[in-house]
């Protein structure tokens, strides 16, 4: 139907949607048909109220009873006509079947035309002018050529009726008190009817079938442009699905494999390829392919500076090549040929800073692409720009990032041994292990000490603040933790401070009896509810009480570290989770802090596939909200 | 009781020092090797009674190679005399470091860990322990 829909595998994106999967002028001829049945009761009805009516209004008379029976047996056919049209609809059966019946239909028409013409008085009959409505009817149906044959045809059945009842073979049956004297015998008048009759159906088929003619071009001409109509909707819908999905992912590789299936797709084309530029060394990489097998793309390297193609499409040029195998443009004629690609089409992938690469679309047919094609490509290659620099871009921020997690990660390593020495050292002297010190010395010894303390927690902090942004902890690396245990070992941990502060600290368990695990690391986990409960501890004055309790949220474990403390001012509330950031009144308890355990936290939580908030309790205090994704039970 | 021998091996010297004076102020008496190679010789001079080893030197392993040579159970190796030495390992591993375990583990090859920066209180009280001393 058309030669988009030939390329094979795609046809489903241009499918006209007719039930049964008709083309439109397929669909006429089935409408065609069943407007012939319908129209056929009435004649059935007519001939009968006719007969009726010759007798009884105009005092006529006819033999009535072959004449009921033609009416009859036009209903009767009608009828079974009706029935196996309405079997083909339901069946969804093919045009063939729809062209047979119609065929089926002027057989019987024609058979009862004439039968009646023939017991209505031959050549003096009337009705000879409804003849005409027949070849006018299979004008419509079928081409100029059969209209003239059934034209000839109606001739040849009046003539020969006329004919054998003027030579007595057949019996004339005249319609009594309708002509005053018979014509039947009338050579003359035989020949003028006949001659005019015969050139009147000639011309009435000649008329007809023009009409049709120019009618049935003009509706190929309506269902061509309405499938073009719906095929160009079908584009732009997935054009639009495929913006909406290229869109919604910022992983790169993911973006161009998804872009040159929706090409494909909505092209309807065998195959579609990204290649990117290096900037570097000015191949043209494929990065991306959908279509095309492993042997073409390992034909050879796309040179942007010395292939033609490539040097004029990066250059903004669109490139249709409708013969590829014998193209001198292409610097793989051959292996285009070897992998059945008759057509090539490219487009520019441009950026806003310059060519990203290119876009192709390759079909199995010679000249496949149209002007069409190419606007298509040179649209679907801009949106796909647009959403590969993103990608580009959000890829070159991540290395960034991981660049500068692994920097932290080598200085903070390369900090921590000497500072860790000096720490020793200095616990040497704070211990009395060398020797005695004056109290003022160990006055000194014991500030600059503590000094030391903060700098390696503050290394420390960083260490884990670089490996939770790197991507040190594959997920392979993730084993199921028990939470319970786990958490309950940092509270633990935390007893013998709280009591010397005179705290309360608490663990409450809401689970149900039995382990529940997460997916995470022991370390992990340990880092986030020590930096959690840690910060409850210090911020909470003596008298308070801390709170850790543990339950189980559909299928996430929760685990909400609750305090009496100092609480969180307006201000902090936003920023608490960044890095280095202290809020105002927790410089007030501990004047040296990093700023870096929420943070910590916080990655953590996010790389187990958890989540953390905060929330301010009525007078004051806070509470902090972690929620884990349960393990599967392995 | 004659005064038991301890052997230092550690690459950072002030780091042995930081080792050094606690333990010799509580009457041990103290040696020291600055790599493995000096370790090898040391080890068969000296005869410790314990060892305390730093798990990183020249290589993030070389300690923990060092530890399994001396600890080997074949007869014929040349430190069998000293494989029932108790060792002390000093770690300064953070949760990034690639190599990680943990005492419990039955395999290793060290009787214990401690973790760098040295508290003397902590090395004191494991050196005594693994020496069969009594603990106050």
């Amino acid at each position: 139907m058309d030669r988009s829909t030939s390329s094979g595998s795609n046809n489903k994106v241009f499918e006209i949607p007719i039930p049964g999967s008709r083309t439109l002028v397929e669909a006429e001829l089935v409408d065609c048909v069943a407007w012939l049945i319908r129209l056929r009761w009435f004649v059935g009805v007519g001939v009968l109220l006719g007969t009726w009516g010759m007798g009884a209004l105009f005092g006529l008379h006819a033999p009535v009873v072959p004449l009921y029976a033609i009416g009859a047996g036009i209903l009767a056919y009608n009828l079974a006509f009706y029935l196996v049209e309405r079997g083909f609809t339901q069946t969804s059966a093919g045009t063939i079947a729809f062209r047979r019946l119609s065929v089926w239909q002027a057989v019987l028409d024609w058979l009862a035309m004439t039968m009646l013409i023939h017991f209505s008085g031959g050549i003096e009959s009337p009705m000879i002018f409804f003849f005409i409505f027949h070849i006018i009817i299979a004008s419509i149906f079928f081409s100029p050529r059969t209209a003239f044959g059934f034209s000839i045809l109606a001739a040849a059945l009046l003539s020969g009726t006329a004919l054998l009842e003027y030579y007595g073979i057949l019996v004339h049956i005249p319609i009594v008190g309708f002509l005053d004297m018979p014509l039947y015998q009338n050579s003359l008048y035989i020949a003028a009817v006949l001659f005019f009759f015969t050139s009147t159906g000639l011309f009435s088929a000649y008329l007809a079938s023009s009409i049709q003619e120019r009618l049935r071009r003009r509706e190929e001409e309506i269902i061509r442009l309405s499938e073009d109509l719906q095929r160009a909707t079908v584009r732009l819908q997935t054009l639009n699905d495929g913006a909406r999905v290229i869109n919604s992912t910022l992983d790169l590789p993911e973006v161009l494999q998804r872009f040159v299936r929706n090409t494909v797709e909505a092209m309807g084309v065998r195959a579609c390829s990204i290649r990117l530029l290096n900037k570097e060394t000015q191949i043209l990489e494929p990065v991306a392919v959908n279509g095309l097998s492993q042997a073409y793309l390992n034909k050879g390297p796309v040179d942007a500076a010395t292939n033609p193609v490539a040097r004029r499409v990066l250059g903004g040029e669109v490139i249709n090549i409708p013969d590829a195998p014998n193209s001198t443009l292409l610097q793989y004629p051959e292996e285009a040929r070897q992998e059945g690609i008759r057509s090539v089409l490219s487009a520019p992938l441009l950026g806003k800073s310059g060519p990203l690469g290119i876009l192709r679309a390759y079909a199995v047919e010679p000249g496949r692409f149209s002007r069409e094609d190419e606007a298509f490509l040179i649209a679907i290659a801009a949106q796909g720009s647009i959403a590969i620099e993103n990608a580009l871009a959000f890829k070159a921020i991540e290395e960034l990032d991981l660049a500068k997690s692994q920097f932290i990660r080598t200085v903070t390593h390369e900090l921590r041994s000497p500072v860790s020495v000096v720490h020793s050292l200095l616990r040497t002297m704070t211990t009395g292990y060398a020797g005695q010190v004056s109290d003022q010395q160990m006055d000194i010894l014991s500030r600059a000490s503590r000094r030391v303390d903060y700098l390696q927690k503050l290394i420390d902090d960083l260490l884990d603040l670089a490996v939770g942004k790197a991507d040190f902890w594959k997920s392979e690396m993730f084993e199921p933790v028990d939470i319970k245990a786990a958490v309950k070992k940092v509270v633990t941990r935390f007893e013998p401070i709280s009591q010397e502060k005179g705290l309360l600290i608490e663990f409450l368990d809401e689970t149900s009896p039995g382990v529940t695990r997460v997916l995470a690391t022991q370390d992990g986990i340990d880092r986030i509810f020590n930096n959690l409960v840690s910060n409850a501890v210090k911020y909470t004055p003596p008298g308070g009480r801390v709170t850790t309790k543990l339950s189980i949220l559909g299928d996430k474990a929760r685990v909400m570290v609750e305090d009496t403390g100092i609480g969180i001012p307006d201000e902090a509330m936003d920023h608490l989770f960044e890095e280095f950031y202290r809020a105002p009144n927790a410089r007030n308890v501990e004047r040296e802090g990093t700023g870096l355990g929420l943070t910590i936290a916080r990655d953590l939580v996010l790389r187990f596939g958890g989540s953390i908030q905060v929330e301010r309790l009525q007078g004051a205090g806070s509470r902090f909200i972690v929620n884990l994704p349960v393990a599967a039970p392995s | 009781m004659s005064q038991k021998r301890i052997l230092l091996i550690d690459d950072d010297p002030d780091l042995r020092l930081a080792l050094r004076l606690p333990l010799e102020a509580s009457g041990y008496a103290i040696f020291e090797a600055g790599s493995v190679v000096e370790a090898r010789t040391a080890v068969k001079e000296i005869k410790p009674d314990l060892i305390v080893l730093d798990v990183m030197m020249d290589t993030t392993t070389a300690g923990f190679q060092f530890a399994l040579e001396l600890h080997n159970a074949d007869p014929r190796s040349e430190f069998n005399e000293f494989s029932q030495v108790p060792i002390i390992m000093l770690t300064a591993i953070h949760s990034t470091t690639p190599l990680r375990f943990a005492p419990d583990e039955d395999y290793l090859p060290v009787q214990t860990f401690i973790e760098k920066p040295i508290d003397p209180a902590i090395l004191l009280t494991k050196v005594r322990q693994f020496l069969g001393e009594e603990v106050t």
